[in-house]
């Protein structure tokens, strides 16, 4: 309706689909673009772009339910460990878990399957438990929300800390997961994961959800069945953080429960807030922002020479400067750096928006 | 049944100094809707002032913690929760999250991420036997300082002008405000008196461990903030009674669990409260009918 009403008015110059298609050509371009840059920088680079790709599907796991439902999660991490712990019992070899998990169940024992469909167990296995985990947890809102879900988060790290039946004893990590993945299909997992969540945020469902977000009160009132669809939401986010969390495993190579913690926690937040919680395409531009600005901090720590002057920085000043971005943003743009927009055709005349949203 | 006493005031008082956390928390939640994460800040940085400065001079140490806990509180609010005053509850829980690891690395900075050791208060970790029941001293000063605590504030919040003040505006913040209600010094006032909370959580906590590090603060927060939310964040009698039956059941099944389970007891805590936040919503001890918030 909104279409005709425009055309009518003769101000659209480019048609609606091409502004739609921009919404997802536009991360998926950034994200080609600067791992294509990244790659050719140095090889700290690479490393760092390895952690960037994972980060980025952790966190469009997370914008998949955040975005759309409007509730803040704290518990994430917990789907990203269960993929991180999938894929290494899927992808060590045998004898070396016999070793360091002398007590493992014996149906994880004898398992063993290749990477890509390790990531696809991983990603059924987050998927399975954030929907069992969904059902439990999705009728709270706000704060009881994000104190349940960081609640199921530690739930989930002290299991796999004190799980012998599941892991290694508490305080070992688990070691000897092959690097099976090299960055050009690392680049193409994240990819494909921005598109599931933008045919996700397409959908019947997650539009009935953002109207739940915008107007709590109004939307059941219209018939909307709110749970069901923050359930359907946290299932989908929970298999791709898990994604996410397998490729942590393979990225990272050590696994141990103690390594999804606050900092881990914060980490991803952060690049969510910062981009903007409410789109897509915020938390496209937050992982990329952040994981730029942590680089090129953690290049200053090591000591970096500028023009005669060698200009260091005290470490761990990484986190402090992370958390004053943080803190900044949030005081001066509350909807982050997009302001929880989409990605917009930037040869959209500017007439034409605003007569189209008074119209 | 002596063993089940000494379980008993064990969990009584650890169930005092969360409950206290949850005090903390609480009050500041109600005014801003700010549930404080970064509180466990405050109370790592009274617990650095103790530790270093007690085997000094233990009076200077006690009067330092209390006087750095009211001013680190009141610097974060000056300096960053001022400014996010008209944003949503959420916003705020995650610039305090923001705000407590970038504070904890600035104490790793400060004074590296190694544990500072010294005995405060050694005195208080005797036990005296009182008819065959063994009596941590501690247990006993933990216990008798959150009621002086929790009475204190009770009466500074029913018996005095700003104390009205401060349970006006958080009845209804915009109200109180037209009715004349000084907003920004009942926050400040009421900062300044968490602040003051989280140096009593730091000397207990202190006396207890002896050893304080960057994280120091974030494990009672973490409880104290978990208690007050399954009891009710938007009744502060009901946060303290939350933080207190937290502690009694992380202490309760530290004690009886079986050793084969016991590692999980933390565990079952988080399970508890799930248990709790998904049968009622709205906290064990609000009034209101399930009101949506979002």
């Amino acid at each position: 309706m909104m279409r005709r009403d425009r055309k009518a008015q003769g101000l659209v110059p480019v048609p609606e689909w091409v502004g739609d298609a921009w919404t997802i050509a536009a991360p998926l371009g950034l994200l080609y673009l600067v791992t294509a840059v990244a790659s050719g920088v140095s090889s700290s680079a690479r490393v760092d772009l390895g952690y960037m790709l994972v980060n980025l599907v952790i966190v469009v796991g997370l914008s998949i339910f955040v975005s759309n439902s409007g509730v803040l999660s704290f518990g994430h991490l917990a789907f990203v460990a269960i993929g991180a712990w999938t894929m290494s019992l899927l992808t060590i070899p045998v004898n070396m878990k016999d070793s360091i998990m002398p007590e493992l169940l014996p149906v994880l024992r004898d398992a063993s399957l290749p990477p890509l469909v390790a990531v696809l167990v991983a990603a059924v296995v987050g998927g399975v438990v954030a929907l069992l985990a969904g059902a439990a947890l999705m009728r709270l809102h706000g704060l009881e929300a994000g104190i349940a879900t960081f609640a199921l988060l530690m739930l989930v790290v002290q299991v796999l800390t004190y799980s012998t039946a599941l892991g290694p004893r508490s305080g070992q990590s688990m070691v000897g997961i092959p690097q099976s993945l090299d960055l050009q299909s690392m680049l193409v997992i994240a990819l494909l994961m921005v598109v599931v969540a933008w045919f996700y945020s397409r959908s019947r469902s997650a539009r009935l959800l953002r109207a739940s977000r915008d107007d709590i009160t109004a939307a059941p009132a219209s018939g909307i069945h709110v749970t069901k669809h923050r359930i359907i939401a946290f299932a989908i986010s929970g298999a791709v953080a898990a994604v996410g969390g397998a490729l942590w495993a393979q990225t990272n190579r050590v696994v141990q429960a103690s390594q999804f913690n606050l900092d881990f926690t914060f980490t991803t937040i952060a690049m969510l807030v910062i981009g903007g919680m409410f789109s897509l395409w915020g938390a496209v531009v937050g992982v990329i922002v952040v994981s730029v600005l942590n680089h090129v901090l953690g290049l200053l720590e090591s000591g970096l020479q500028l023009g005669g002057v060698i200009v260091s920085l005290p470490s761990g000043s990484r986190l402090i400067i992370v958390g004053l971005v943080l803190i900044v943003v949030l005081i001066l743009r509350p909807g982050g750096l997009t302001g929880g927009r989409e990605a917009r055709w930037p040869l959209r005349p500017k007439l034409a928006l605003g007569l189209s949203r008074n119209s | 049944m002596t063993s089940f006493l000494q379980a008993l005031i064990d969990a009584t008082s650890a169930g005092a100094v969360y409950a206290l956390a949850a005090l903390g928390i609480g009050l500041v939640f109600g005014v801003l809707r700010l549930a404080n994460f970064a509180y466990g800040e405050i109370i790592t940085a009274s617990a650095y002032t103790l530790i270093i400065v007690w085997p000094i001079n233990p009076v200077l140490a006690v009067l330092g913690a209390a006087v750095v806990g009211v001013a680190v509180a009141l610097l974060m609010n000056y300096a960053v929760f001022s400014w996010l005053r008209s944003q949503s509850a959420a916003t705020l829980l995650i610039a305090s999250f923001g705000l407590s690891i970038l504070l904890q690395r600035i104490y790793e900075g400060i004074f590296g991420a190694n544990v500072l050791s010294a005995s405060v208060a050694s005195g208080l970790s005797t036990s005296v036997n009182l008819g065959g029941v063994r009596l941590n001293l501690l247990s006993v000063v933990t216990i008798v300082l959150a009621a002086v605590l929790l009475v204190g504030v009770q009466l500074f919040l029913t018996r005095t002008s700003i104390g009205l003040q401060v349970q006006a505006a958080s009845a209804d913040f915009r109200i109180a405000r037209l009715l004349g209600v000084r907003s920004g010094l009942v926050i400040a006032v009421t900062f300044a008196i968490s602040g003051f909370i989280a140096a009593a959580v730091a000397f207990v906590l202190t006396v207890q461990s002896g050893t304080v590090g960057p994280s120091f603060g974030v494990q009672p927060t973490l409880f104290g903030l978990i208690g007050a939310v399954i009891g009710g964040l938007r009744n502060l009698r009901g946060a303290v009674v939350g933080g207190f039956v937290v502690g009694v059941a992380l202490s309760l099944l530290t004690s009886w669990l079986p050793p084969e389970i016991n590692p999980f007891r933390t565990a079952f805590v988080y399970l508890l409260v799930i248990a709790v936040l998904v049968l009622r919503p709205n906290g064990l001890f609000s009034a209101g009918a399930g009101k949506v918030r979002t």
